[in-house]
């Protein structure tokens, strides 16, 4: 349903000096800077697919979703939704696509919910019966038939974005995409909108791309991610073997005896790996997998111990070295440049 | 754009833009109130101060009847600035949800801009009956019901002849960081060469045949002479002609305007 391929986008920016002298020198002469947000990525997504997009701020997530539903235009490379190029803005592309975005409200603040979404029927021309059926069908969903008659300025975050959800899928798009949809909210909302958007993919199967800085929207929503860094597609596969790629060390905690003197520990055993934490109680050290055994047999050695854990790092805190570029990307793992066939 | 949608785009921004019952008010006294008296007394002492019993063919009366129709049909003439014009919608990114519709976006925002200005045209009513009324208009100067629905034609034109060239200059906010001072400017222009700071008649003689080759005096100037009967039928219809001629270079201005913009438009952020 989408195929991209080698999709990038530059874009120019004024730079000016600080101060009060920056911004008269400006006024005679501004340099130009060229920040390349997107540099040839490729992918492809099928329907009934939630994808995961993750980056850090500024990573070119933003951009990438703007080129697919046709908000910008690419600077190179190739892009089609639903067999449609979208910055050409066909509106029979548009008719099958929705865009929610967390931090920018799509519906007109000054007005209640009910009528943006007269509005919405109008625009979308939808047919009354289908336009009521799919209304109930997800006001009763989302529980906010009571909110339909507050103007949008008025209702709570969680409100607005169930709104908003609401507003963008009154059509029954085929592709969607998701740009931090539960961004502020507390985590009932956000429990509240990962259940409908799963529920709605199992009724409608659309595709949907997903961005989210909520390791927990993520987990719970994508059996596939896309990791995007300084613009580049760094990773394409599915959540779990991020991990086994990923994940090169392990953490070992040693629980120590309260009745035993805490001992130094040996040159030996602080180069087996990173000790992240020694005190009375505990000591924990990261150490790669391969040297797993033999380091706890060490640690067991060595130190009183009167309990030993081993634990995989946690995904959020694998992708967070990824995106801070301490974790390495072996060049195996670098997605294929040509999208999978659809 | 269906004609259902813009009706409906239509009258939610004139439903939204009358429940501000404090800024109609406002409006009305300070716009409206507050530019009358300030022309009055000023023709009024020009007219005294120079002994004049004519000014660019108005005597003093005249004059303040001319003010008046200009006052009032400029409020249907203007663009209401109000929140999410383009230049906005541009620099907010409000423009997003206009790009992802399949709805025109130039349609969409023109119908907002006639709902917009429905307060201003019960504001309209309200003063026209208080001019018919309590002031004293020269009987000459008297709208008749057919020069009544002349003007109503020229207004019509005039409010999207201004809406037109209003909307190009906003587009350059896909260029320019700020667009308020191109903004000042186009208002200084259309009300100097449009007649609503003072009637064209007041300029030189060798002036008018470049005024009347311009746009802007269809803005004011002509609706207003169409209003107070002092246009004849077979020049009101030929004024309309050439500033329907003006709309559609206009269009055409704002349309490539528009394309050349969208095609490089961030979408704000990265």
């Amino acid at each position: 349903m989408i195929q991209v391929h080698k999709l990038s986008k530059a874009f120019t920016v004024h730079k000016k000096d600080p101060g009060l002298l920056g911004s008269v020198r400006s006024l005679f002469r501004r340099e130009q800077v060229v920040k390349q947000a997107v540099r040839e990525v490729s992918l492809s997504i099928e329907e009934g697919e939630i994808v995961g997009l993750i980056g850090a701020n500024g990573a070119g997530k933003t951009t990438l979703i703007k080129m697919l539903a046709g908000i910008i235009v690419p600077s190179a490379g190739e892009a089609t939704v639903l067999g449609h190029v979208p910055w050409k803005r066909d509106d029979r592309f548009r008719q099958q696509i929705a865009l929610i975005m967390g931090q920018k409200a799509q519906l007109w603040w000054d007005l209640p919910a009910a009528d943006c979404f007269l509005l919405l029927k109008e625009i979308y021309r939808l047919p009354e019966a289908q336009y009521r059926e799919t209304l109930d069908y997800l006001t009763e969903v989302l529980g906010v038939r009571e909110q339909l008659n507050i103007q949008i300025r008025r209702l709570s975050l969680g409100e607005r974005m169930k709104m908003e959800l609401l507003a963008a899928l009154l059509h029954s798009p085929r592709v969607v995409f998701l740009d931090e949809p539960t961004i502020g909210l507390d985590l009932t909302a956000q429990r509240a909108i990962r259940e409908f958007i799963l529920q709605y993919r199992e009724q409608h199967r659309p595709a949907m791309l997903v961005t989210s800085h909520y390791m927990e929207d993520i987990q719970r929503l994508c059996e596939r991610i896309l990791i995007i860094r300084e613009g580049e597609l760094i990773y394409d596969g599915s959540l779990r073997q991020v991990m086994e790629k990923f994940a090169t060390h392990k953490r070992i905690t040693v629980h120590l005896r309260p009745d035993k003197p805490v001992p130094e520990l040996s040159a030996e055993l602080r180069a087996l790996g990173e000790v992240l934490q020694r005190d009375a109680e505990l000591v924990k050290v990261e150490v790669p997998r391969a040297d797993v055994p033999a380091a706890s047999a060490k640690l067991l050695q060595e130190l009183p111990a009167a309990d030993l854990v081993i634990d995989e790092l946690d995904i959020g805190t694998v992708i967070e070295r990824i995106l801070s570029q301490r974790a390495e990307v072996p060049a195996s793992e670098l997605p294929a440049s040509e999208p999978s066939a659809s | 754009m269906s004609p259902r949608l813009f009706l409906q785009v239509l009258s939610l921004e004139a439903r939204n833009r009358l429940s501000y019952r404090a800024e109609f008010w406002l409006n009305a006294l300070v716009g409206f109130g507050v530019e009358f008296a300030v022309v009055y007394f000023l023709w009024s002492s020009m007219f005294r101060e120079s002994g004049k019993q004519e000014i660019g063919g108005f005597d003093l009366q005249g004059m303040v009847t001319y003010y008046l129709a200009v006052i009032l049909l400029g409020k249907l003439v203007r663009t209401q600035r109000f929140e999410g014009g383009v230049s906005t919608d541009i620099y907010e990114g409000g423009l997003n949800r206009y790009l992802v519709f399949p709805a025109g976006y130039f349609p969409f925002k023109y119908a907002q801009h006639l709902g917009g200005l429905v307060p201003a045209v019960v504001q309209f009513l309200l003063f026209a009956l208080v001019v018919a009324f309590f002031l004293d208009v020269p009987p000459e100067l008297r709208p008749s019901p057919t020069s009544a629905l002349m003007a109503l034609a020229a207004i019509a034109v005039a409010n999207l002849l201004y809406y037109l060239l209003d909307y190009a200059i906003q587009l350059v906010a896909f260029w320019a960081d700020n667009v308020w001072s191109l903004d000042v400017a186009k208002w200084f222009v259309a009300s100097l060469l449009g007649g609503f700071m003072v009637p064209l008649s007041v300029f030189p003689a060798w002036l008018v045949p470049w005024l009347e080759a311009l746009p802007f005096r269809f803005f004011f100037d002509f609706p207003a002479r169409v209003l107070l009967g002092q246009i004849e039928p077979a020049e009101w219809a030929r004024g309309l002609v050439v500033a329907l001629a003006w709309c559609g270079v206009l269009a055409l201005v704002g349309r490539g305007v528009w394309r050349r913009g969208v095609e490089q438009y961030a979408g704000v952020g990265i």
